[in-house]
């Protein structure tokens, strides 16, 4: 075979190669969820239910009533199969921290406690330390609430846990938002 | 003769306890707040060697504890808030060294563990201070900056509260 031939066939070989043995795409990276900070949107959708399994929004406070607001997401969370959720926080409580970098480095164990729920996120230098009925005295703190947006009596704090690592937090956070 | 010595050795002891009674430290109160379940009571304070000093202890509810004088005002990325005692611009009186803590802080057994916390419960700081000249009371204030947490969770921090009190001139004081 002449060298003519080698340099026309080389080509031909390596496209063939291309297509016979195609290169495995890497596999697509889960997007890391981020929690964001913001005011642009009310709620601030801060998880979405389809790829986490729960949802989690920051509502702020504006022209409407927190108890309309609450009503509003509470009754999304109920119309999706979603179990709603208050929680107050702040950002410089590091209890609270501790718990949202658990769920944005998607933690598979707080990622399991969080299945079915619809978290509403209030924070405390935004909203105050009483909105409604809802007297806090600690963050974080989350309430059961009805599809009213009212408090359903269920309530847990950081008390259940101890140290803010997963392994403390998410079995009574289980507990909490599934029973049992 | 025994019993004059006797006499004597009484008197000395009476004049040596009025001495030591009057070079003891002395405590005065200045001020009490209470904001976010923390209660803050501030004191002048003098030692047996004539130093003055402004005093807050700081009593978290039980369970809580503080943290650090020597985080950063805005906390370790973002997170708590120092305990921090310090006289204002405009203060009569002048600090003569920096912040002594009562307790040593510790570092926390969570992330990030340059929040150094104090064990929980109450925790003084002293500030060495020069008072105002004269046999005057002076209205003065105070500056203090807390932040109180425990495993249940953590209380709205307090940053720069101006408590006012009311400062003897160091004459005055002195001769209390």
């Amino acid at each position: 075979m002449n060298k003519k031939v080698l340099i026309v066939l080389l080509p031909v070989v390596l496209l063939a190669c291309n297509f016979l043995f195609p290169q495995q795409e890497p596999p697509a990276q889960q997007a890391v969820p981020t929690i964001r900070y913001g005011e642009a949107n009310n709620p601030e959708t801060l998880q979405e239910a389809e790829s986490n399994g729960f949802t989690i929004v920051r509502i702020h406070p504006g022209d409407i009533d927190v108890q309309v607001m609450l009503a509003t997401e509470a009754q999304k969370a109920i119309s999706t199969g979603l179990i709603p959720v208050v929680e107050f926080d702040a950002t410089w409580c590091p209890p609270c921290q501790a718990i949202d970098e658990a769920i944005e480095s998607r933690n598979k164990l707080m990622m399991d406690a969080y299945q079915g729920t619809y978290i509403i996120k209030l924070d405390v230098d935004e909203w105050g330390w009483g909105v409604g009925d809802f007297k806090v005295e600690a963050i974080p703190i989350y309430f059961k609430v009805d599809a009213d947006g009212k408090q359903t009596g269920e309530v847990i704090d950081g008390g259940a846990w101890g140290d803010n690592i997963p392994e403390n937090m998410a079995p009574p956070m289980d507990k909490f938002f599934h029973g049992g | 003769m025994k019993k004059i010595s006797f006499f004597y050795l009484i008197v000395a002891l009476i004049i040596s306890a009025c001495a030591s009674q009057k070079n003891a430290s002395t405590s005065l109160s200045l001020a009490t707040v209470n904001e976010n379940d923390v209660e803050v009571s501030v004191h002048l304070e003098s030692n047996a060697d004539g130093e003055y000093f402004i005093s807050a202890t700081f009593t978290p509810p039980d369970g809580y504890h503080m943290y650090s004088k020597d985080i950063p005002i805005t906390g370790v990325d973002g997170l708590g808030r120092p305990t921090l005692l310090e006289l204002t611009s405009e203060s009569n009186m002048k600090p003569l060294g920096r912040l002594i803590e009562s307790v040593s802080a510790e570092v926390p057994n969570f992330e990030p563990k340059e929040l150094l916390v104090y064990p929980p419960g109450a925790v003084t700081l002293r500030l060495p201070v020069e008072l105002p000249s004269g046999n005057d009371w002076v209205d003065d204030f105070v500056k203090i900056t807390f932040m109180a947490c425990s495993d249940r969770g953590c209380k709205a921090p307090v940053t720069g509260k101006l408590v006012p009190v009311h400062i003897p001139g160091v004459d005055l004081f002195a001769g209390e």
